[in-house]
């Protein structure tokens, strides 16, 4: 069953409130009270309040002094004015000063009070997902203004430093020199098509549905194996893997695959070039419904002022190696979609061991 | 071309913009000291502890604007922290991508700093490497 509607009914009259709230509380979670501190007493404690009415002749303060008191300290509650008067002055003063969604005219019947209930519950609704969809919104925004930045930077720097190289091939006559260009320029290409490749990652994650399949661990790590060998063989790399899985795991494969392969290839990439025993680790257990990764290596390692932020967008924590800036991003948005975690251990100059888990769905 | 009384520092964390760059500078001189750094810190580093003893001043510094970790802008705002005798030896020269994207203000603040000579765009060619060796031999 939903959650109650929370309501605060403010009257003078103590009969009133009583009557109010024995002829509703079944159907409703009604908060009284016999004057105007109280009820933004009430109104600070119960931040869930959604609907207000509230008597308009009362001492002291009237209604609309008390919706124009709260119009900026609690701006959500719908407000409605309980009215046995009908002078026009005051309901000028109640719409205009008030901010009143409606009036109910005093005696009032249940069935007014319901059907005040329902629409001023309906209002209600429409605000917050306004709200909600306002913050959608300006995340969006945020992340499109963080894209054309990084147009300019990822994808035009790279096409620059290749027309510059273009500019020197020109002046060059000898082949060796020539040649060298040429494997520079090549690595910036790839660069930029490695970029462009986990723009796609990007929004494949942002859209699409998951597509639940029975899962083998086994057969994601041999073409993982045979993509990263190539890199480990000529380095020098161990590269060592091992699965442990005894039971069904349901799960999109896409996302997995990008989670496990963006982390191996980051633990490759920051390895210390200096180190002779360079090693990279990969262990998958399977267990209660749980895939638990560990990705170990023995590179460079993150600084500790550094590990709140990789997974930002365009976060680059290391100058020597190039990354995008979408790497760690993409593995925590494909987390998120699966429901998993991530967690990250790392010393500077020793390594950085990256522990995922994620449940069966 | 005649003989050029002055060393260059790249700070470029593109490998292939630092080549381009050096290569094109040893192809107007073959004499000149190049040195390049892939990141501003380390550049930071040199200077302060005045490493280059074979640099013959004024030092051209090329300077790139978007880099990870520290940027040219921070660059620049460490670099003015140097005593004003380290200062004079260097001329700071922004090499960079400028695109609409890029905030104008950005590119007009860093110039506001009078260690900033001027600001050169990305990619770099012969002519645009001719007119700033011109632009510097006028400052010195």
């Amino acid at each position: 069953m939903p959650e109650k509607i929370k309501i605060l009914y403010v009257d003078d009259e103590p009969e009133n409130l009583v009557g109010f709230k024995a002829a509703l509380r079944l159907d409703y979670q009604i908060l009284t009270a016999v004057n105007v501190p109280q009820a933004i007493g009430f109104l600070n404690e119960h931040p869930g309040i959604r609907i207000i009415f509230c008597d308009q002749r009362m001492p002291g303060k009237t209604g609309v002094d008390f919706f124009e008191e709260i119009r900026i300290s609690h701006p959500l509650p719908v407000r409605i004015m309980l009215t046995a008067y009908t002078d026009v002055e005051s309901i000028i003063d109640a719409i205009n000063k008030g901010n009143i969604f409606r009036f109910v005219k005093k005696p009032w019947t249940e069935a007014d009070i319901i059907w005040a209930i329902a629409e001023a519950d309906k209002f209600y609704m429409a605000n917050s997902m306004l709200a909600v969809k306002n913050d959608e919104l300006q995340k969006a925004y945020n992340e499109l203004n963080k894209f054309a930045y990084s147009v300019s930077h990822d994808i035009r720097g790279p096409l620059s430093g290749i027309l510059g190289a273009i500019n020197l091939a020109r002046l060059i006559d000898d082949v060796e020199e020539m040649r060298e260009l040429l494997f520079l320029m090549e690595k910036s290409v790839v660069k930029l098509d490695t970029y462009v490749l986990s723009m796609h990652d990007y929004y494949s994650l942002q859209r699409g549905e998951l597509k639940i399949t029975e899962i083998n661990f086994n057969e994601i790590i041999d073409e993982l194996i045979a993509i990263h060998t190539i890199s480990s063989i000529p380095n020098n790399v161990t590269f060592k893997t091992s699965v442990k899985q005894d039971e069904v795991f349901l799960n999109d494969v896409a996302p997995l695959k990008l989670i496990i392969s963006n982390l191996l290839s980051n633990a490759f990439k920051y390895l210390d070039k200096t180190k002779t025993d360079k090693s990279v680790e990969l262990n998958i257990e399977v267990k209660k419904g749980i895939a638990t990764i560990y990705i170990t290596d023995n590179g460079i390692g993150i600084l500790e002022s550094h590990l709140g932020e990789i997974f930002n967008l365009f976060f680059r924590s290391n100058s020597l190696e190039v990354g995008s800036g979408f790497g760690l991003y993409n593995v925590k948005s494909a987390l998120v979609k699966l429901n998993g975690n991530i967690e990250v251990n790392s010393v500077l100059h020793q390594g950085t061991t990256f522990k995922v888990t994620i449940p069966s769905i | 071309m005649m003989n050029i009384e002055f060393s260059f520092i790249i700070i470029d964390d593109s490998e292939l913009d630092r080549y381009v760059t050096q290569k094109f500078l040893e192809r107007t001189d073959g004499g000149l000291i190049i040195k390049t750094f892939s990141n501003a810190t380390a550049a930071l580093e040199m200077i302060r502890e005045d490493q280059c003893e074979e640099c013959k001043t004024p030092i051209i510094i090329l300077l790139d604007l978007q880099m990870p970790v520290m940027n040219g802008y921070n660059f620049v705002e460490e670099f003015e922290k140097f005593h004003p005798k380290v200062q004079k030896n260097y001329m700071i020269i922004v090499l960079t991508v400028l695109s609409s994207t890029s905030d104008p203000n950005d590119i007009h603040r860093i110039l506001t700093h009078p260690v900033v000579n001027s600001v050169i765009e990305k990619p770099l060619t012969k002519e645009k490497l001719i007119t700033l060796l011109a632009q510097v031999r006028s400052n010195i």
